[in-house]
């Protein structure tokens, strides 16, 4: 888990996939995991019981919280820098969206794009103070400039309406597509954390994206090399801030509002909490991680009051015992199992594991 | 003039209860390389426990020392359950010490609930002072001022002038070798935790008696000792004192010209301070590798 080596050994805990001995049956049939999680996905809305509760609760929550934690692993995994902000800057492009549509009455044509260009050019600012500095400090700074935001929105009246928000913000109906049902909301969502994932595959392969790497491994070297260290770092959280953006607009037309409560303390350790579940080295799992957090998020309500002491639980009992993630741990299974060369099994829609997850078979294999 | 005077005294005594917070974080990173991020949390929860001791016995310095012993032991707790296998592993701990003050914000919600408290202050001490160009002014501020210069020399002293201090900063640059002399380092760096701890939870108390203990706190004293640190330089107790000097001027005079931006001109003060030395006024150039 990258997150957790310092960034003179990260390349050797987190080898790609492409060198690991034991690829060959899991990476031969890893694309029919991909056609069986795509499939699980697309089914889901036709699949549940009661979709009004699942869609948005689960399945469109889910892949918000993805979406922006997504965003926080690629720049820990690809940079080696791990930051707090990325749930700050998603709200910002929500605040964006909001303050397009209800402040300046703009249509949403306008407001998304603007939206999506407020978050990532604030991540550029964030990245610009905070590129300077590493590892532990990276994290607190940009800790820091979270709950200056977070002070800032419960404050300001004039920008962000303080406490009370920016509201209502409806789903837009485009005719062709129309966002206000559910399930076409959901499959819009799907189909930009869709994006984003592949997205980010991409420009990890990049020469961009390779150079990115070299910096993680050897800031030095590749300084001794003729690139500029700074520049690439804040280049990568600016596109890492574009992901979180887009996450933050599909939370904001799922909340139907925008509140200080959004970029709060407690959202963004939501969103660690989901990088944390998925793996922080794993691009994909993240998803897994908003499964599980949402449906605690959900279903704790019954068993106890105190579900942010159980999220915190679980989250603590993740690190403690599996520094992967739920995806790791699949990982270290396959690696496990693998004389047993077994195809890797369909997940079946999301199912409620185990609050602490980790031993759950039917879990492990939901990711590369 | 007055008023100038008034808020930079204010400005004084508010800095000095961030130091409070701040030292025992600067401390715990100063001697352990680690962060821990549950800061806030021990905070409040010391200033509960202080204010629950105080209420019960009528006795204020009863509530302050069970707010510092009551955190101080739950820092134990912590430091060897979850902290101590990953001593080498910064990030790590920082992040279970997140997980730690998420469960913590919760559980002091559900038993001290969302009302405002503040720790009770003995009649004797609720008096004001005559000052010279201010007038009237509380004698308690005064007081807190005092306790927080006193801690802030004392903690200077301990750590560069005693002799368990210097076996702390050998057990930092070379923890082999210091066991290697026949020096436990494993329960040096587990009293350090613990005084770090209790300090914030002695914080607690005092904050709590200036101000009124609410739940988001714990947050809202995480990130000044956060800011603090980072703008004074990580692990390094004057350095603390001066970071935390500048935020509390800077919250107070803002509070009065501009109060909707008070965190946002602290907030500039941060990015100002990284932009000229990244490794904070008085931080050392190594730390920030």
């Amino acid at each position: 888990m990258s997150i957790l080596t310092k960034p003179t050994d990260s390349g050797l805990v987190e080898p790609l996939p492409v060198g690991t001995p034991q690829k060959s049956a899991w990476q031969r049939y890893r694309w029919i995991l991909w056609v069986v999680v795509l499939g699980a996905a697309l089914a889901f809305p036709y699949v549940v019981d009661r979709p009004r509760f699942w869609i948005p609760n689960i399945g469109i929550k889910s892949l918000w919280l993805g979406t922006i934690a997504m965003s926080l692993v690629f720049l820990n995994r690809y940079v080696g820098l791990l930051s707090l902000a990325q749930m700050t800057l998603a709200g910002i492009a929500a605040y964006g969206v909001g303050y397009m549509v209800v402040t300046l009455d703009q249509s949403v044509f306008l407001a998304v794009p603007v939206g999506i260009l407020v978050g990532t050019v604030a991540g550029f600012l964030v990245a610009l103070i905070a590129a300077r500095t590493k590892a532990i400090y990276f994290l607190m700074i940009t800790l820091a400039i979270g709950q200056v935001v977070y002070s800032f929105a419960s404050q300001s009246i004039e920008v962000t309406n303080a406490r009370r928000g920016l509201a209502p913000i409806p789903r837009p109906d485009l005719g062709v597509v129309d966002f206000t049902q559910l399930h076409i909301f959901y499959y819009g969502a799907l189909a930009a954390a869709v994006l984003c994932y592949l997205l980010c595959r991409y420009v990890a392969a990049t020469s961009f994206g390779l150079a990115l790497q070299g910096i993680r491994d050897s800031p030095e070297r590749m300084s001794a090399l003729g690139y500029n260290v700074n520049r690439y770092r804040i280049a990568a959280m600016t596109f890492t801030a574009f992901i979180a953006s887009i996450g933050g607009v599909i939370m904001v037309f799922d909340r139907a509002q925008v509140d200080p409560d959004v970029v709060s303390l407690s959202s963004t350790l939501d969103i660690l909490v989901v990088a944390v579940i998925g793996g922080v080295g794993s691009l994909g799992g993240v998803f897994i991680g908003g499964i599980v957090l949402t449906l605690l998020d959900n279903f704790a309500q019954n068993v106890t009051e105190r579900y942010m002491t159980l999220t915190g639980l679980v989250f603590i009992v993740v690190l403690l015992f599996a520094p992967t993630g739920l995806a790791g741990v699949g990982k270290q299974v396959v690696r496990a199992l693998s004389t047993r060369r077994r195809a890797p099994q369909a997940p079946t829609a999301p199912d409620v594991p185990t609050p602490p997850g980790i031993t759950d078979p039917s879990n492990e294999r939901k990711q590369q | 003039m007055d008023q100038f005077l008034l808020i930079a005294l204010n400005g004084l005594t508010l800095g000095a209860v961030y130091f409070l917070v701040a030292s025992g974080l600067t401390l715990i990173f100063g001697l352990m390389r680690v962060i821990t991020m549950a800061h806030g949390t021990s905070y409040l929860l010391g200033g509960y426990l202080g204010y629950v001791v105080a209420r019960e016995t009528g006795n204020w310095f009863l509530g302050a020392l069970g707010g510092a012993v009551a955190v101080g032991i739950l820092g134990l707790l912590i430091h060897q359950l979850l902290i101590r296998r990953f001593q080498d592993d910064d990030m790590r701990v920082a992040l279970i010490t997140l997980g730690v003050s998420l469960i913590g914000t919760d559980l002091m919600l559900a038993t001290f609930g969302g009302t405002a408290t503040q720790v009770p202050l003995p009649p004797e001490l609720q008096i004001g002072l005559e000052l010279p160009g201010i007038g009237q002014y509380p004698l308690i501020r005064l007081l807190i001022l005092g306790v927080s210069i006193a801690v802030g020399v004392g903690l200077w002293l301990f750590v560069n002038r005693t002799r368990f201090g210097s076996i702390v900063r050998a057990g930092v640059d070379d923890s082999q070798m210091t066991s290697a002399t026949g020096i436990n380092v494993r329960v040096v760096f587990a009293l350090i935790f613990v005084l770090g701890s209790a300090l914030a939870g002695f914080a607690g108390v005092v904050g709590g008696t200036l101000f009124p203990l609410l739940p988001g706190q714990d947050g809202t004293y995480l990130l000044f000792s956060l800011v603090v640190v980072i703008v004074g330089g990580m692990g390094s107790i004057p350095g603390a004192a001066i970071g935390a000097t500048l935020v509390g001027l800077i919250s107070q005079f803002s509070l009065v010209f501009a109060p909707t931006y008070s965190l946002v001109l602290t907030f500039a003060l941060m990015v100002v301070v990284l932009a000229f030395r990244p490794q904070g006024i008085l931080g050392r150039r190594a730390a920030t590798a």
